[in-house]
Parts: structure tokens; sequence; C-alpha cells
């Protein structure tokens, strides 16, 4: 009986779809609330958004396999509106030529830029819905699985929302530092939104793991894995040290020093941010356990 | 071999082949499945015998596009009654095995082999076999062989050349069981009537993983009527799952248990008087020995507690004459103990005491069919032999009980290197991996001046030989007629090509039809196949065609209950045996103790005990990727010990042990069961191949026979197989 | 229009996997593609040792989870109740495969798309049982139409008590079991 049929191309899709539709709505709440001094931002947010959707979704389709050989196949993909993967196609495609068109708005792009850049209200609006269905709807793929009791909790798609806004932050932070690195100080504002969604994450994170526990004997055994198990390494060290408590612990600093952190802690708490996000999603598709039928 | 269009309805009809078959046209159209290339593919069905085993069940074969397909069981053979097992359906892919050799073939060095023309082979082979006979005479050469279909021809050929060494598998499977039954009822393999059988004892037999479809059929179906199944093993055999009562023996002490229950049933009255005294003689010689065999003896013996022996007893009794104990194969009643002649004697006595023999739900000779033979004055016939086997089977002196024609195989290497056998024929068997103490097996088929294979891969044994002479797959052969399928009613059934020979083999018949007359034999070989089936099938009345059409024949003669019949010396079940009488040997079933038994002080040692898995044949098949895939998937070529056992040991489930007997050193993985008893390790048979030229099985999992030094039991001269004690111990890596 | 399914005893079941081969004959299927396991579930110590061999295959839910997700649609149910897959609109996207609870979905890497038990229907439709149930040397297996109460199968359920494994997960599974 094959126990679990995703591998890496899912985790990596999750990971991506979700930090691109993060630093969209990153670039889109800079460019509302704080357009002048938050620019850098807003840009680098706004052209890895995009991009970051479409490799993620470049891995989906590279994980199928008929549909892959005979790419006529995907026509059929968004055929039974009861699936998730058929609404996901349907939400992606309408996010990523958006959020790709807000790029060329923002950062005045071509000819098309120019056109956009219009409508750039409009495709924030529109773009930021769709960017939290995109987060969610990762979360809830994977929800709606009851072939996997650890998934099947309403808590999974807030987690992954929770953590695609802290990756797509760090996402866009990174870029925003490799545009112009001097942006660094302004960046430290930014370091609260760290502190919220990654505090909210932990949060959604132990309560997903400890309520798994008591929720059923395979969520257990997911949690347990995470817990203590063969997993429990990477849990402890990669998704809860790394990932969320001492990027937690710089951005506090961040926030208060404002700007007199070392440029490299800066940058090291933003990459520790997304090693942890990718590591949590790895980590919960590979924990799965099936329910024991006999 | 049939087209499948045309003469659909005919064949549904005549060979019924019974609703299950598909018709493969309609498969086609189904669009959700059938891949568009095989709307092409024409559907063939052939009637045949499998030879996945020795029990050569009837199977409807099936290609598509010229390929083999799938099979479907008979459902009229008596042997398999519409069944097909595991091995049944796998071995169909083993046509298309890379490891099969593809012409005749001579060792030109070690383990090197070149390719060459029959005529070639059989002009060596033939040369050098009138060399070896001249110089060291007739006696000289042997054939050993697993006596099935072709046995007849095979046996002609040996005794035609002068030689009474025609061995088998019988000292490392069955001999006991059979000289035992023989003994007691004049039969050596009776039937039961499992079917309306109320209550079944199993002493070391496991039905369902030595598998014999016909009986399961039978089981499954008596079950749901309410039978119920006592199982006698040391571990919790699969047998054991479909039972109702799990019995858990140390093993070697079968015969304690059952000499015990014939206590209880005599001292109690529980035993059937009317047979008792009609048909049977010895029961007051018997019944004055049986005072020591208590129950609270027994239990010592077998660790038993004794409760649970008298109320098998009495469960047993109540259910009489509808209750038996089974008549056993290679398991407890077999080639394991020296005391396995006794179990075997005690097993057929108290059949006796519950008055079962030929009783609804008893034990019954199945009937038997009479097939003609060649005309003596066209086809000379081969002049009798009247001497005994070269290892001493059938010899006054030494092992007179033991057959001619069956032998000791695990005496070959021995008389090899005394120089008493020089020129070896191997047929449908592989005595280096099934006898024990393979390294003493090779150096002895070493020393052989001639060694001729018909095998279709190099198993362990064609690797040594000089010569193979290829014999056809299964699905590429005519085979002689066969009267396998007599059960409750007299069959007759045929083996026939459902595909050509893929490459350069022949049919086993027709390689002895051609090798005979460069061996100055061939006088005796002047028919043909057909001649020879036609004749077998001349007292019948049926043509050979109609048998080739349908596959098996039923031809009546239902056994039905009736008057208990023997045909020992006193026309009685013979409790007492007048042929032991006049060996010296106990005259009724008496206590012998096992060979060996395990030092309870110690907690490295075990006795190494064996058994059967339901999709292996031996060795033979774990070469077979869909078979060895059911071992890897499920993990169960793992050597099964108590948890306490391992536990002081400090070995943990899944963990490697090494296994070391006086003769032989392995590995193997443990599972830790509650399932077997303390005293024991039980390792699963079928793995431990060391052909290098079987690819997918070589060097896959270890045999109980590495670890078996050569023995000979004093009354039958069988192997004994479980009769070794082990040091397991954890490995250190 | 009948509604199949399967009653098993596993008190009857050797564990001897001829199911398993039958099957992958029937279907095509090499030796590491598979629609039928059998499990084994030791229970207890001696004497009350015992060891139970459970065969499973798809249980053609009535809710089946692997129709629900599909994208494509390629996961349909027949008329008579059996869930089959559209080997032309299968993408091989697998996600009917980490839906279905009792993990009975295969992909075929070669094809690219994921396959199952099929209940043998080509071979149904023509008055036949499926490979694994003919083949079964202990008639583990009854099949037959679930709706109709005089049948083998349904009298079979009654009488023995048989249920689906986990019927808590919601699925309405059509393979019934007798275990004890």
């Amino acid at each position: 009986m094959p126990e679990s049929a995703w591998g890496w191309l899912i985790v990596v899709y999750l990971f991506l779809a979700g930090s691109g539709s993060g630093a969209f709505l990153a670039a889109v709440y800079c460019d509302l609330l704080a357009p002048d001094w938050s620019k850098s931002l807003a840009k680098a947010g706004s052209l890895v958004a995009g991009p970051l959707v479409a490799i993620g979704t470049v891995c989906l389709v590279l994980d199928l396999e008929a549909g892959l050989w005979e790419p006529w196949r995907q026509v059929y993909l968004a055929k039974n509106l009861s699936s998730m993967i058929a609404w996901g196609v349907i939400i992606l495609s309408g996010f990523i030529p958006v959020a790709l068109l807000y790029a060329a708005a923002l950062n005045e792009i071509t000819f098309i830029g120019k056109i956009a850049k219009k409508y750039i209200r409009i495709l924030e609006y529109v773009g930021s819905i769709m960017a939290v269905a995109t987060a969610t709807y990762t979360g809830v793929l994977i929800a709606v699985v009851n072939g996997v009791p650890f998934w099947n909790t309403p808590m999974m798609p807030i987690l992954f929302l929770a953590s695609a806004i802290s990756t797509g932050l760090a996402a866009a932070m990174i870029v925003a530092a490799i545009i112009d690195i001097t942006t660094i100080k302004t960046l430290s504002n930014f370091a609260l939104g760290h502190v919220i969604f990654l505090a909210f994450e932990g949060l959604v994170l132990m309560l997903l793991v400890f309520m798994s526990l008591t929720r059923s004997t395979e969520a257990a055994i997911s949690a347990n894995m995470l817990i203590s198990g063969v997993l429990s390494p990477y849990f402890w060290v990669l998704v809860v040290i790394l990932g969320i408590l001492i990027p937690f612990i710089l951005s506090i600093i961040e926030y208060y020093e404002y700007g007199e952190m070392p440029k490299s802690l800066v940058i090291g708490s933003d990459l520790l941010v997304l090693i942890g996000g990718m590591s949590l999603r790895a980590l919960i598709i590979f924990s799965a356990s099936p329910p024991q039928i006999i | 071999m049939k087209k499948f269009g045309m003469t659909r309805r005919k064949f549904l009809a005549g060979a019924a082949v019974g609703s299950a078959s598909l018709v493969a046209s309609q498969y086609m159209s189904f669009d959700t499945w059938a891949a568009e290339k095989a709307v092409s593919d024409e559907v063939t069905v052939t009637p045949t015998l499998c030879d996945a085993c020795g029990n050569w069940c009837a199977i409807n074969v099936y290609t598509k596009g010229g390929r083999i397909w799938k099979a479907t069981g008979n459902p009229i053979a008596g042997l398999n009654k519409g069944r097909i097992c595991v091995k049944g359906h796998a071995m169909l892919h083993d046509v298309y095995n890379k490891d099969r050799i593809k012409s005749p073939l001579k060792r030109v060095g070690a383990n090197k082999f070149e390719p060459i023309s029959w005529e070639q082979a059989y002009k060596e082979v033939g040369a050098k076999l009138k060399e070896i006979v001249s110089k060291n005479g007739a006696e000289s050469v042997f054939l050993v062989q697993y006596p099935e279909g072709n046995e007849a021809l095979t046996k002609r050929f040996a005794n035609a050349l002068g030689s009474p060494n025609v061995f088998s598998h019988a000292s490392t499977c069955f001999l006991p069981r059979n000289i035992g039954w023989w003994l007691n009822t004049g039969y050596a393999k009776p039937e039961q009537d499992l079917e309306n059988a109320r209550h079944v004892v199993f002493i070391g037999r496991n039905p369902a993983a030595g598998l014999q479809l016909r009986m399961l059929v039978d089981m499954a179906k008596a079950k749901d009527k309410g039978a119920r199944y006592v199982v006698v093993d040391p571990r919790f055999s699969e047998m054991a799952a479909m039972g109702h009562q799990w019995i858990q023996i140390r093993p070697g002490t079968d015969l304690a248990l059952l000499l015990s229950i014939a206590h209880v049933m005599i001292k109690e009255n529980l035993y059937q008087k009317d047979f008792i005294e009609k048909y049977s003689v010895g029961f007051e010689e018997w019944a004055s020995k049986i005072d020591e065999y208590t129950p609270r003896w027994a239990s010592e013996k077998t660790t038993i507690p004794e409760r649970v022996i008298v109320k098998l007893a009495h469960d047993m009794a109540e259910a009489a004459p509808s209750s038996l104990i089974h008549r056993g194969y290679h398991g407890a009643m077999g080639t394991q103990y020296k005391n396995s002649l006794q179990l075997v004697r005690a097993v057929g006595c108290i059949n006796g005491l519950l008055g079962n023999y030929n009783q609804k739900g008893g034990m019954f000779n199945a009937p038997k069919v009479k097939l003609g033979k060649l005309a003596a004055d066209k086809f000379p016939q081969v002049p009798e032999l009247d001497m005994p086997m070269a290892d001493g089977s059938g010899d006054p002196e030494r092992y007179p009980l033991t057959p001619v024609g069956l032998g000791l195989s695990q005496a070959i290497p021995e008389l090899a290197l005394a120089g008493k056998l020089k020129a070896g024929f191997v047929y449908h068997n592989n005595p280096l991996r099934t006898c024990p103490n393979p390294a003493r097996m090779i150096e002895g088929y070493r020393k052989l001046d001639l060694l001729v294979s018909f095998d279709y891969v190099l198993s362990e044994t064609a690797s040594l030989a000089h010569y193979i002479l290829p014999e056809s797959y299964y699905l590429e052969r005519d085979d002689v007629v066969h009267t396998n399928h007599c059960y409750t009613s007299k069959q007759v059934a045929i083996r026939q090509a459902v595909i050509k020979p893929l490459y350069d083999t022949k049919p086993m018949v027709q390689i002895l039809i051609e090798l005979a007359p460069h061996c100055g034999i061939g006088e005796y070989f002047n028919f043909t196949l057909e001649e020879y089936n036609r004749a077998a099938l001349a007292p019948l009345n049926i043509p050979l065609e109609r048998l080739k059409k349908e596959g098996v024949i039923d031809l009546g003669d239902q056994w039905k209950p009736g008057e208990p019949k023997f045909v020992t010396p006193s026309g009685k079940l013979e409790i007492a045996s007048s042929i032991l009488k006049d060996l010296n040997l106990p005259e009724v079933p008496v206590w012998e103790e096992p060979l060996v038994s395990p030092n309870p002080k110690d907690p490295y040692e075990f006795r190494l005990i064996h058994g059967k898995q339901a999709h292996l044949t031996h060795a033979r098949s774990i070469n077979q990727k869909y078979l060895k895939e059911i071992t890897a998937l499920n993990d169960i070529a793992r050597v099964w010990i108590h948890p306490e056992r391992a536990k002081a040991l400090g070995i943990k489930d899944g963990e490697c042990m090494t296994i070391t007997s006086p003769v032989g050193k392995g590995r193997a993985r443990a599972k830790v069961t509650e399932g077997i008893h303390k005293d024991c390790v039980f390792l699963p048979s079928g793995y431990g191949v060391f052909a290098k030229n079987l690819q997918r099985a070589y060097g896959f999992g270890t045999s109980y026979n590495d670890y078996l030094p050569t023995y000979f039991d004093p009354v039958l001269g069988h192997v004994m197989a479980n009769e070794v004690l082990v040091r397991v111990e954890r490995t250190q890596s | 229009m009948p509604r199949y399914g399967i009653a098993i005893d596993t008190t009857k079941c050797i564990g001897c996997h001829s199911c398993r081969v039958a099957c992958q004959n029937q279907n095509g299927l090499d030796y590491t593609e598979t629609f039928n396991w059998i499990k084994d579930k030791e229970r207890g110590k001696y004497p009350s040792y015992d060891k139970e061999y459970v065969p499973l295959q798809c249980n053609h839910c009535e809710n089946a989870p692997c129709q629900r997700v599909c994208p494509t649609g390629a996961t349909y149910t027949t008329p008579e109740g059996v869930v089959l897959v559209n080997k032309k609109t299968c993408v091989g996207c697998k996600y009917c495969m980490e839906a279905c609870p009792y993990k009975m979905r295969i992909i075929l890497h070669h094809e690219g798309i994921v396959v199952k038990c099929r209940f043998c229907i080509e071979m149904v439709r023509e008055g036949g049982t499926p490979a694994c149930v003919t083949t079964c040397p202990t008639q583990v297996r009854i099949f037959g139409d679930l709706d109709d109460p005089n049948s083998e199968i349904s009298r079979f359920i009654a009488e023995s008590g048989a249920e689906p494994l986990r019927t808590d997960l919601g699925t309405l599974p059509k393979i019934y079991y007798k275990r004890s």
C-alpha cells in the first residue's frame, strides 16, 4: 500500500505559492499604506510574487505524470469543482497574470506596465483577494484530505496563510535588500510584521501539533513523529528554533534597535524564515500517516 | 491450441471453463481500461496442467497476441476444483524469464557453458555414458528426479541402461509418511473426506502453505458448515490462521501427544469398538503398552497442558467417525524426525480408533485409473531389474522398507566419492539445494565423470552438469497422460503446449527418445509420445484429441462411503504390523525420543525447524519476480523467534541473527513473535539460492539445508531435517 | 441495476496471495504493481495468540473521497456502483492517492496514471466474478449484489454481521469484513 504519493515537488509548490502570495500582500500593504518610505519593499515584493507562484505552479505540473507527458490532458484539470486542485488551477491562472501585471505596473516595466498603472488600485484589491485565496488554498488542498487525519483540520489553512505572509515578507525583504542595500534601515519597520505573523504562526502550529495528539490515533502518530519521532530533530531545529524562534527574537531586536543591527543578521533572519517555511511544509507532507484500517 | 473467435461457444460448453471466463471482445471494447493496442490482440485458450509445484493442477491458459496472459482453474479437475494458487498464476510469467537456458549447453569451465547442437549433445553424452557403463557397469549410473508425469519414461530409461538407481526427493520430503501409511493400511497416500469431516486434527501439517487446492476448497466449505480444525504445530502456521484452535507443541514430540490421545481414548472407552474388532489387528497389544502414556507424561514431553490433551481426545472421539487426523505430508510426519515413522503409525491407528476408514468425513482411498501400456509385440518391454539401489534402498540388510525408485538422494555424494556412482542424470530436481549440507553435495557431484541435467534454468545442480539438455517450459511442451486428478472420482488429464518453444528446447519425452539410441537403448524408445499416450488411453476408450480439447476428463466411479478395505498382509488395519515385527522393529506405535533436544539451560541453543510458504515451491520459485515481490513486500523471509528467547539474546524484531550449526553458518533477520515455541527457531523455506545464474534469487535469504548435517534415519534413511540444533546470536556488526 | 460489493471472511484467509497475482495477470500489472494487499495482524499471547490475514483492495466507496478530489473527473462511479478511473483523462496528480483513507490506489509510473481495483468489471458484466474471487482457494471473498436481499453476499452480511473497515470515516465502503 503506497502510504505517500506526494513528495518534494509538492512541498516546493506549496512553499512557493504561499511565499509568492505573501510577497504580493506585503507589496500591496506597503504601496497602500506607506508608499513614500517603503517603495523599495513594495517593488521587491511585487517583483518576486508572480515568479514565485509561477515557479511553484511549474513544480505542480512537473509532479503530474500522464498530464506532463501528454499536456493536452491538462484541459480537464478544472472539470470537477469539488476538487481543490480544480479550484487551485482557477485561482492560480487568475492570480499569476494579476501578480505579473502588478509587478509591471508598480515598476513601470514596458508599455504594459504603463497601461496597467492606471488600474493599479484594481490590481491591488483583486490581487490581494487572489493572494489570500492562493495562500489559503494551499492549506485547504491538504486540509480536505481525510486520507490523512493529521492534515484534516481547518487549522491547516490558517497555518498556511500565516506562514505564507511571513515567508512572503521575508522573500520581499531579501530581494529589497539585494536591489538596494541601503534600504535595510527602513526595512526594520517591517520587522513588526515578522513579530506578529511569526508569533501567530508559532501559536497555530503548536495548537495544530498538540491538539493532534488527542484528535485521532493517526493524527497523533503524525504529531508524535514531529514532536519526538524520526522527524523531531528537523521539526524542533529547522521549523521551531531556526524558522520561528530565532527570527522572532531577531525581529524584536531589529524593531527596537531600528537600523542598528548588523545587515547580515537582518538578511539572515529573513533567510531563516524562508528555511523554516519550507521545512514546515516538507514536514507536514512527510509526516502524513494514513488511517489504521485493520 | 485453439483460436478463441470461432470455437469459443463450443469451448465453453465442452471444457466447462465456467462462468468466470471472460469474453475477450467485450473486454477490449471497455474503453476505460483496455489499451488501444490490445484491440487487435487475439486471445486463445488452451487447457493444460500447471507445473509450478508437484500437484499439476488443471488450468486453462490464455494467451493474448501470442503471449501468455493468464490462467483460470478447470472447475471439474479433482485436484484444484477450479482454483489456481499464487504460484500457478505467477509461474506463467517464468516462460519469459531471462535466466532460461536457450539451447543445449556443454560445460567448458567452472560455471562456463557453450551452446552446442542437440546432435552433438546426444553424441557426446551417449559416447561418455557407454564408456562409463563398459568400465564401471550400469549400476554406476543414476537418475535423480522429481517423480511426476514423465516418471515412467525416465525410469524406463535408467532401467533400460541396466541401473536400478532411480532417486527422488522422497528422503527429503515424505518417505516416512508413505511407508507408515503403507504399513498401517497398505495404501501409501490415503485421502481424507475433508468436505464432510466435522473435526480435523493437523499434526505438523500445514495444507494452507504446502498447498493442495482441493483440500483448501473442501475445508473452506466444511468450515462454513461447522467443521472444526485443530492445528498442532510449534508455530502458528497459515493453517492455524484458518483453524479454530492452535495447540503449540514442543517440536519432535507429536508422537507423545498422539500416544496419550490413544491412552485417553482407550482408557475411557471412547474408541469405535465395532471398527476395531472387525477391521484391525493388534489392538490388544497396543492397549497393553499404552499405560505409561498418560496425558501427564505427554504434557511434560510436549509442553501442552494436560487438560488440553484430554479435551482434544474427547473432541476427536465425539465427532467420530467424521473425525480424522490429517494424513500428513512433509511436516512432522514427513522426513523431519527420527520418530516420524512411529508418528505416522500412531496417526493411522488413531484414525482407526475413530473408526473413520471409508466413512463419510474419514479416510478413504481415491479411485485409481488404470492406464494402458504400449503393445509388447511392437515395443519391447524393459526387463525387470530385481536388485537394491546403490544406497541400500530395497536391500533387506540396510533399508528394506525404502522402495527402489524413491531412494535416498542425500546418499549420492557419498556414493560418488566412494566411486560407486560415476554418471548421473538430473530431471526436474535440484538435489544440490534440496538435500542437506550443500558443501558435501557439491563435493560429491563434482566427483562424477558425467552429469547431465534437463533443467530449464542454470540451477545449483545444473551449474555443475557437464551437459544440459534443456527441457521446454511446461507451457511449451506436451507430456504423458496423467492420473493425478483422481480424488473422489476417476480422472485423466494431460499437459500440452500452449505456445511454441521460445528457444531451442524440447519436451522431455522427445529428448529421451532421441537420446536413447546414442546410449545403446534405442530399441526401448522406438515410439512417439503420441503413440505412448494413445496406448495409455486405449483401455479408457478416450481419443487423445478429446482429452487435449478438454484437458481433464472425469470418468466417474465416484467414491462412496462403505466397507473399510485394507491391503495389508492381514487385510486389516495393522495396529500391530507383521512387517515391522519381522524386521525386529516395534510392532505397535511406541514412544521414541527425537534424535536431539536443545539444552534448556543454554540461551543460545535452539532446534531449527522449517516449513513452506504458500507462494514458494522449494527454492525454485524465488527466482520468479512476482513471487519474490510477495516475500519482499511482506518481509516474510525472516526467521521466527519467541520474544522471551529473543530478549535474552538482545535480539529485537527485524535485527540480524547469526545462525551456526555443525555444518553451516548464516544470517537471517529476526521475526520476534508469540507465534512460535520457545524451543525452536523457524526458518521459512524457499530461499538460499546459491546458483549465480538465477539472478533474481541469488544470495537472497538462507535455507535450512545449509545447517543440516547429512543424516540417515536408521530405519528408512530419510534426512531427519528438523533434528538439528543451532546456535543463534545477535549478529555483531 | 445491481450494486456490487464483496464480503470477505478473514477467518478463512490463509494469506496465500493467490488473489494478488490472479489480479495482476488479469489486469496486466507488473510484479510491483498490485490492486490487492494482505496485511496480517497478530494479537495476544499463547494460548490466546491469534494471527489474522486481512485481504485489502479498493472499497468502491459510495461516498468516494478519491472521486471528490479528482480534478479531471477521471475517477467516476458506474451505475453498478463500481468506482473506476478513466485512463484517458487521468493526469497523474495523485491527489486521489492522498485522499483515499484506505490507501488502495497506486500510480503506474510507466503510464503516468493512477489505477486500482476495478472489480474486473468486464468479466462481471459477462456474468463472471472478479479474478480475486474466482481463484481464492478458501473462498474468502463473496461477490454479489448488495441491493438484492437474497444474494449470497447479502445473506452472508446479514448472518455474520460483517462490516466495512473504518465505517467512522464515512466513505460508505462496499467491502464487508467478517473478522471473527
